[in-house]
């Protein structure tokens, strides 16, 4: 069951991978172009109307799946990255260092996340770049504390052990076996990560703190709010769709991290 | 004890102090994140004056010191978007927050482990991979847009409950009439808190009560013949309720997250709606204080969480007596 889970999050995974990558050719309209009347309804024409300034929401909705996805895998690149190595580093080394990490750990575990993550989107130019490096600077913190965990407890195992008393440096170590150990939970915490990521990245926008020349789910939200599309009922077309594309999206990352844990851990099938 | 007190000492000073470089750190000039936007359109002069008014022109040190001053004396200065006292604004936002976030966490940890034990329980059931994919998709709402479809739907369409805002502003209540009011206006933001965040507790609480049951332990319970029901209050539900409890914890700050979209949505006037405003307007000594003081709310909750996790759990309270 965990496994058809998995399957139907990869499907839609893959197949918004693919709008993504084809979303010049898919879009009918240039969504950065005004092509038709201001805040027309849905029709042959317009799948899903225009927005307050005549662009074609359907070409929007399209080219939206390359922000998501951009800012998803990247500030999840960075964040489970710096996870690892102040994980491994902290657990291996051990004393002065792991104090001194598991400090910074517990630093920004404590901050709240989307307060943090506003204040520094606020004080820089949002874009892509810019974005996934404050996501992935600010969610590392519970990767690198499980990172830790489990990397005093592949320092114990017999067969490190005996690497090292043959003379292996930590290096050698951290990068040829440490690594290979901690991988699978790292798949499984990246999933997670680009899930967050997706939503973090949408709250941003429609905070209005998105990249102002990119096409984004949360900006399309944002503007239908300050345009009032809630009180008419332009929301069926232009609010109900980029919200069900976000968490689309995102379920199928949750889909995939879900059947990677139950490989993990058989979260299904506990004994009894 | 005195550990964890320095514990969250050490986190509490290291906020300040970060909160204090982020506007000298960060691109741009920090006269124009202390000052305001507008100080691009000034001459020299006032440009000095301002550095002096802010005490900008003084060395690294003393101005942290003065910071640090202000910080404690409660004098933070004025929003310049504002208008007013930043620590009289956020004085006057605060207590909406809390009673939204506060809320939602009762609510959203009651229901979400109640549900989850019920889930554990029926495992064997066809419901059991349900539940999983139904947590997934709950999980994954976000939660500004949860909030927009309520407020159209109950709020717009419907006119149950109130668009905007926590209570009436010219409707002039009191006594009960404006307590219930207020839950009027409550109802739509918890609710959104409560769909966006319940599943939390329920995945933690169905794992907990699943590991919970396949102990030993209660396997010889069932063999002594211990009642069913008894087993599930007294072995099932307390030993399922620690981790629960302990994320409650970790995520206070987490949950303190998501009312700020939440609060946008609806106008609520919280440190959320506060805090939207601030970037709005670019107001950064606003922001910053927004920011400030919802790290400091998150710090307050673990502390209490730790200390009332000895009296939830008393395994915890005998590892730190032999520490």
């Amino acid at each position: 069951m965990s496994r058809r889970i998995g399957q139907v999050g990869w499907a839609i995974l893959i197949i918004m991978a693919a709008v993504a990558l084809l979303a010049p050719v898919l879009a009918p309209y240039d969504p950065y172009a005004t092509v038709g009347e201001p805040y027309l309804a849905p029709s042959g024409a317009h799948l899903l109307g225009t927005n307050d300034i005549g662009q074609d929401i359907f070409s929007e909705l399209l080219y939206g799946t390359r922000t998501s996805l951009a800012v998803g895998f990247l500030s999840a690149a960075i964040s489970i990255v710096l996870g690892a190595v102040i994980g491994m580093a902290a657990g291996w080394f051990g004393g002065f260092i792991d104090r001194v990490l598991m400090k910074l750990t517990a630093f920004f575990m404590t901050i709240p996340f989307l307060p943090a993550v506003i204040i520094l989107s606020a004080f820089t130019r949002p874009g892509i770049w810019t974005t996934s490096w404050i996501l992935g600077l600010t969610s590392w913190s519970a990767t690198a504390r499980i990172v830790r965990s489990e990397t005093m407890a592949v320092k114990n195992k017999d067969y490190v052990l005996t690497i090292r008393a043959m003379g292996a440096g930590s290096g050698y170590l951290l990068a040829r076996h440490v690594v290979k150990e901690i991988l699978p939970l790292l798949l499984y915490r990246a999933a997670a990560r680009v899930k967050s990521g997706i939503l973090a990245e949408s709250s941003l926008s429609f905070l209005g703190l998105g990249s102002a020349v990119q096409k984004s789910w949360g900006a399309m939200i944002y503007y239908a709010q300050a345009k009032n599309a809630l009180l008419t009922d332009a929301w069926l077309w232009w609010i109900l769709p980029p919200g069900l594309c976000i968490a689309l999206l995102s379920c199928a990352l949750v889909m995939i991290s879900y059947s990677a844990e139950g490989k993990l851990d058989r979260r299904l099938e506990v004994r009894t | 004890m005195k550990q964890k007190l320095t514990h969250y000492l050490i986190l509490l000073a290291m906020v300040i102090v970060v909160n204090f470089f982020l506007p000298r750190w960060m691109p741009g000039s920090p006269v124009r994140t202390i000052a305001g936007e507008d100080v691009g359109s000034l001459t020299a002069e006032e440009r000095m004056g301002i550095l002096e008014a802010y005490d900008l022109d003084k060395p690294l040190y003393q101005q942290f010191l003065l910071y640090l001053r202000d910080l404690f004396t409660l004098n933070w200065g004025n929003s310049y978007s504002k208008r007013q006292p930043i620590f009289s604004l956020i004085g006057s936002r605060i207590g909406w927050t809390v009673l939204l976030a506060g809320g939602n966490l009762l609510i959203s940890s009651v229901v979400g482990s109640l549900l989850g034990v019920y889930a554990a329980f029926r495992r064997r059931s066809k419901g059991g991979a349900a539940a999983l994919v139904a947590s997934a998709a709950v999980t994954s709402l976000p939660p500004f847009w949860v909030a927009m479809i309520l407020l159209s739907v109950f709020g717009v369409r419907l006119g149950w409950f109130p668009l905007y805002g926590a209570y009436s502003m010219w409707g002039g209540y009191t006594g009960l009439a404006a307590v219930l009011d207020v839950l009027r206006h409550l109802v739509l933001p918890l609710a959104t808190m409560v769909l966006t965040s319940f599943m939390m507790f329920f995945t933690t609480a169905r794992y907990g009560a699943l590991q919970v049951l396949g102990e030993d332990y209660i396997r010889m319970a069932r063999m002594r013949g211990i009642p069913e029901k008894r087993i599930t209050r007294s072995y099932v539900l307390r030993n399922t309720f620690i981790p629960v409890f302990t994320m409650v914890m970790m995520d206070a700050g987490y949950l303190l997250s998501g009312s700020v979209l939440i609060e946008t949505v609806f106008s609520y006037p919280g440190l959320g709606t506060l805090m939207q405003e601030a970037v709005e307007a670019r107001d950064y000594p606003l922001i910053q204080y927004t920011f400030l003081v919802s790290s400091v709310l998150t710090i307050a909750a673990l502390l209490a969480a730790d200390l009332l996790h000895g009296r939830v759990d008393p395994r915890m309270k005998e590892v730190a007596e032999l520490e």
